[in-house]
């Protein structure tokens, strides 16, 4: 069993679901996909004085979109990041009580937020998404909040620190980069 | 010396304390066999308490913390748990360090290889980095980076000249230019006009020095 934790406005989780979904297919892997919310921050402006922690996390920031719109391209991904970060809540909060296979809703939640910058914190574009997906859940969406809490919680207690995270064999592994030593595991314990 | 421009296909920018670069050593220098080629390599001292706020252990246990946040705490302690299960998977131990080190002297010892004795790179990055994060060497002290050299074959007579004079001064000529050119950490790769941070990037390096064959690799941790 991989267990698979991703946030719909984290561009890594975005990048990552394609080379996952193959290893998947490729090793006919049972998968648990799980709510995580990140922290995505917008590329910090040029100040007319820095100090050298705030020129830091810009000159990062501009340089890890950078390398994602690149590492998009390669996969016929034109990547556009929205002009401020969007909110997730409610589209993590609903994957979380999911009944049926999510992933349909998923691949809907990451093409709304990514190709038309969706609202993901609003009722009627989720269940939008829920609709068009065909998915299952029978929790009222206002008590979704409040349970993907309790998951983030469990979450971070477990050690996960962002998203794309992967869960296999009780190690923990953030980013796709990692996805040779998932698989790796995957087939010792095929 | 300009940070973005060598004569070399890749310029590869490390720093001795920081376990990302560590556990990035061997496979670029396996890269560098693997093409027949030799990189720039050069170093990029890293001013860590700036961006991730400090902390000092004493036996394993923090003793003191500035500027650090819960969840700076968790990605600090998971990154160094993914570096030491990497390290391991090479034959390599990655012990937390008990401080931020000052690392000039053995960065400026890897300018003093590439200008003196660039064949030697890799036995001085051998002789510094594993023992370093065994917690066995004191690199702040001159007399060990000497050592070190001379264990890698390298002479070091006229290193604490160079470390003090020319040596420093490029060291210190370099660390200006990183933000202002796009560089914020290590390992930074430059290919070209493409600056990549982390060893993620490798196979891309390689289908770029090897002809950009097939499609463009995605990142990975390469394993063996």
């Amino acid at each position: 069993m991989l267990t698979v934790y991703l946030d719909f406005k984290s561009p890594g989780a975005y990048l990552a679901m394609k080379p996952t979904l193959a290893l998947v297919d490729r090793l006919s892997l049972a998968v648990a996909w799980q709510p995580f919310l990140t922290v995505e921050r917008d590329v910090p402006k040029l100040g007319k004085e820095e100090t050298v922690g705030e020129s830091h996390r810009r000159v990062r920031a501009e340089s890890q979109r950078r390398l994602a719109i690149k590492y998009a391209a390669h996969q016929g991904i034109e990547l556009r990041f929205p002009a401020t970060p969007g909110e997730t809540d409610l589209a993590l909060g609903a994957l979380a009580v999911i009944e049926s296979d999510p992933l349909p809703y998923i691949q809907a939640s990451f093409d709304a937020y990514w190709q038309a910058h969706a609202d993901l914190n609003d009722e009627a574009t989720i269940r939008q998404l829920i609709d068009q997906s065909g998915a299952t859940i029978s929790t009222e969406l206002s008590e979704v909040r409040d349970l993907l809490d309790a998951a983030q919680a469990q979450a971070e207690e477990a050690g996960i620190v962002g998203a794309p995270a992967y869960v296999i064999s009780e190690q923990i592994f953030v980013g796709r980069e990692h996805l040779p030593w998932i698989e790796e595991i995957a087939r010792a314990s095929d | 010396m300009h940070v973005l421009q060598s004569k070399a296909p890749l310029i590869v920018y490390i720093d001795i304390k920081s376990p990302y670069a560590f556990v990035a050593i061997r496979p670029t220098l396996a890269l560098e066999a693997e093409l027949g080629m030799q990189f720039d390599w050069r170093p990029l001292t890293l001013d860590i308490p700036s961006y991730l706020g400090s902390a000092e252990k004493k036996k394993g246990k923090v003793v003191s913390s500035k500027g650090r946040s819960q969840r700076t705490w968790n990605a600090i302690r998971y990154s160094y748990r993914d570096a030491r299960r990497y390290a391991e998977r090479q034959g390599l131990v990655l012990k937390g360090t008990e401080k931020i080190w000052d690392s000039t002297l053995p960065n400026i010892g890897i300018l003093w290889v590439m200008q003196t004795a660039r064949d030697k790179l890799a036995d001085y990055l051998e002789a510094v980095y594993p023992p370093f994060w065994r917690r066995e060497l004191d690199i702040e002290d001159i007399s060990v980076v000497e050592t070190c050299l001379q264990e890698a074959g390298v002479d070091a007579s006229g290193f604490a000249a160079f470390a003090s004079g020319p040596g420093r001064a490029l060291h210190d000529e370099l660390q200006p230019q990183f933000h202002s050119s796009g560089i914020y950490g290590v390992p930074t790769y430059v290919l070209g006009d493409d600056i990549l941070f982390g060893r993620e990037h490798i196979p891309y390096i390689r289908w770029v020095l090897t002809g950009q064959k097939g499609p463009a690799p995605d990142i990975a941790y390469e394993i063996a």
